[in-house]
């Protein structure tokens, strides 16, 4: 009886035991389940440069054969609805692993608020390497010692000009100092029977978004050797263009809209006026070789560096994210770094990597264009935009002056004019300096 | 009680999404409110001090104040106007048919608008340009003259301003007494006559509607000033800055959000006294 019961029991007994391992395992399983779910990760990409897509997309496909369940979403929009974004973005919270492409003089502000965090030793190890970057990209990604930022790309300008054009108006090399540039637009411009220009000589930045017209006239700045701010002893800043660089570099704007008239505000501009042959040549930056191969394959060019130097302006990438995020945020943007993606990025999209010690040569060689950028006179010299909270707002501010400036054919001849012009918009400058306690002595 | 307990939820709608709003920008116009700074330090009306002295704010309050005024001298006289042929001289079927002609550019999206005003205004492919020289005038820089290219924004927004008031007027015209229009055709009236000295006066309360409507929404000018005379590379410049385009820059590129606050309170400002303006002044005709 008792064995019977003990028997019924045991029975009764195993028959729970058997269901609750059948239900453990079923649990077992479905946690798991969850758990490989889980392990998926997702990282965002904000680009402000649409023409980047690709080359994260590129990768994302390369980190696929490494870690599977890593998703890489790449949104990339206009720069300055970017810049929003971000604004917006880092200030109420990002959800997720979000990888930021951002210009080094706009990160400052951020990091100064602890909106952006330190990238991982191991990171910063591999920027702070003197092999992998220049100190100038080291530093640039670098708050105060701290790296927080990866170098990837930069804007570099050179001269883009028609060699067709140039053949036909008798000239075999491009112009080596900034009277030369006036000369050549000169010879260069066709014009109409009624004798206005139908190619421009020479595609000035005349209107447009605000930045860029400031940013084009510090580049011709610098070739006379002025600049829009300068550092002063006391590590602040002041404006550096009401002077004999400043006026020089307007009057040439101006003799070359109002006087010799190579250009006009109407005119088609830039890149997209470059490929359709209606200017000679134009200043830029070494993604529109990418842009001219895709939409202008036919078109003969060449490059040229600047009389001086030129603008540049890194970009690098930042992480918000917090554990496991973080790390497959900060592994995708280490992996952005490996010599086959840069090779890829300046083979497709044109933008010029920034890392050292890798051979681009197969796209160098292919590519002749890309001499200018990379093969520059060894006393070739190099500016970028000041880290400072302000500087969008001074160039912004500026740009508004420079557009009335440019469009006041009363100027061009009246150097006393075109000196108080400059002076008033450098007061502006220093006013915006003032307000944020960054005007220097 | 009931009615009152009945609008409670769209009287707290109202007040969070209109009353607290205003209330906001009023406290963030006394502050160094900067968006990622963590210090926002009241200051007094500092913002406002530097209002006075920005070129920018004045450039821009000035070409806001130009466009809702031209807008408003266009606009109404227009619509009163073609309101009074649609409602008495087409009888026919063809009213309707008008009535949408005028109508359909008030629904228009904003954006694909102006894209098709850009082009008419295009210095060289436009077809303003082609009319001009083919009469024997020189081609203009609609977009890229800085009063041409306020004027360019002034008739995109009269264009688009103009089917509603002219269907507020149309509502107007329909309400009035045919027994007055009956004796003023008996006593020997014109149709001007009648025109001017029926409808006008009797249509002052739609008048004045339809001029506060006009006026803010010309003070709201923006996405019509952005799409014509900005902002791609090789576009026309920002000849057109208007007040919310300002603000726009000073909250989210300069991210002085208090500095775009006092722009917003100035603009209110302005909006408040135009709109009592008009209003007493209306009402005291009206009593005259």
């Amino acid at each position: 009886m008792i064995d019977a019961l003990n028997s019924a029991t045991t029975t009764a007994l195993e028959r729970r035991l058997v269901r609750a391992a059948l239900l453990g395992s079923a649990f077992g399983a479905f946690m798991l389940g969850g758990l490989c779910a889980a392990s998926a990760q997702t990282v965002t990409v904000w680009s402000g440069y649409p023409e980047m897509a690709p080359f994260y997309e590129h990768v994302a496909q390369g980190l696929k054969a490494k870690n599977p369940n890593l998703n890489v979403k790449v949104e990339a929009i206009a720069l300055r609805e970017h810049e929003k974004r971000i604004a917006l973005g880092l200030t109420s919270g990002v959800a997720g692993a979000t990888v930021i492409e951002l210009q080094g003089s706009t990160v400052r502000r951020y990091i100064e608020n602890d909106l952006l965090p330190k990238a991982p030793d191991a990171v910063a190890n591999f920027v702070k390497e003197k092999a992998n970057f220049d100190e100038f990209f080291t530093s640039n990604a670098s708050f105060e010692g701290a790296v927080y930022g990866v170098p990837l790309f930069r804007g570099q300008a050179a001269l883009y000009y028609n060699t067709d054009m140039f053949k036909e108006a008798g000239l075999s090399t491009p112009p080596k100092t900034m009277e030369e540039y006036t000369q050549y637009a000169e010879k260069l411009t066709k014009r109409g029977a009624d004798g206005n220009p139908t190619v421009s000589g020479w595609s000035l930045r005349l209107t447009g978004g605000g930045q860029g017209i400031a940013e084009k006239f510090w580049i011709n700045l610098f070739q006379y050797g002025g600049s829009v701010l300068e550092p002063t002893a006391d590590g602040k800043w002041r404006a550096n263009y009401a002077n004999e660089a400043g006026r020089a570099t307007l009057k040439q704007y101006l003799q070359n809209v109002h006087v010799l008239k190579t250009v006009t505000p109407e005119m088609p501009a830039d890149a997209e006026a470059f490929e359709r042959g209606q200017t000679a040549m134009f200043i830029r930056e070494s993604w529109v070789i990418g842009d001219i191969a895709s939409k202008a394959p036919n078109l003969t060019y060449a490059t040229a560096p600047l009389p001086r130097g030129s603008i540049a302006l890194p970009t690098n990438l930042y992480v918000k994210a917090e554990g496991a995020d973080a790390k497959a945020a900060w592994d995708f943007v280490m992996a952005t770094n490996e010599p086959e993606n840069l090779t890829w990025l300046l083979k497709n999209v044109g933008w010029l990597p920034n890392r050292s010690g890798v051979d681009y040569s197969s796209v160098t060689s292919t590519s002749p264009a890309f001499g200018a950028f990379v093969n520059y006179p060894k006393d070739y010299k190099f500016f970028t935009l000041p880290s400072i909270g302000p500087i969008e707002e001074v160039l912004t501010r500026l740009a508004a002056q420079l557009t009335n400036a440019f469009r006041n054919a009363s100027l061009a001849k009246d150097d006393t004019a075109i000196d108080a012009f400059l002076k008033s918009a450098a007061d502006e400058t220093n006013q915006i300096l003032r307000r944020e306690g960054l005007l220097g002595k | 009680m009931f009615a009152l307990l009945a609008l409670l939820p769209t009287l707290a709608i109202f007040a969070f999404v209109r009353i607290y709003p205003i209330g906001d920008t009023l406290r963030l116009s006394l502050h160094k409110w900067d968006i990622l700074s963590k210090n926002k330090p009241f200051i007094g009306f500092a913002n406002f001090e530097e209002l006075a002295s920005d070129p920018l704010f004045r450039e821009a309050l000035l070409n806001t104040t130009i466009i809702a005024f031209g807008v408003l001298l266009i606009t109404i006289p227009l619509a009163l106007v073609l309101a009074a042929l649609i409602y008495h001289r087409t009888r026919s079927r063809l009213a309707g048919f008008y009535e949408a002609a005028i109508f359909i550019p008030h629904v228009v999206s904003l954006v694909p608008a102006a894209m098709a005003w850009k082009w008419i205004f295009d210095a060289r492919l436009g077809p303003l340009n082609a009319l001009l020289t083919s009469v024997g005038f020189a081609p203009r820089s609609w977009l890229f003259d800085p009063v041409l290219s306020v004027l360019c924004v002034i008739v995109l927004c009269s264009w688009q301003a103009l089917g509603y008031a002219v269907i507020i007027y149309l509502v107007g015209f329909k309400s009035l007494p045919t027994s007055l229009y009956e004796a003023a055709e008996l006593d020997g009236a014109s149709a001007p006559q009648r025109f001017w000295h029926l409808s006008v006066p009797l249509l002052k309360p739609i008048t004045l509607y339809v001029s506060v409507v006009t006026l803010v929404s010309g003070f709201n000018v923006y996405a019509q000033a952005f799409v014509l005379a900005s902002d791609a590379q090789g576009a026309p410049g920002r000849q057109v800055r208007v007040l919310v385009l300002d603000m726009l820059e000073n909250s989210f590129r300069n991210y002085r959000v208090g500095y775009a606050a006092s722009e917003a309170v100035v603009l209110l400002g302005i909006v408040l006294i135009l709109t009592l303006v008009q209003f007493r002044m209306l009402r005291e005709k009206g009593r005259s």
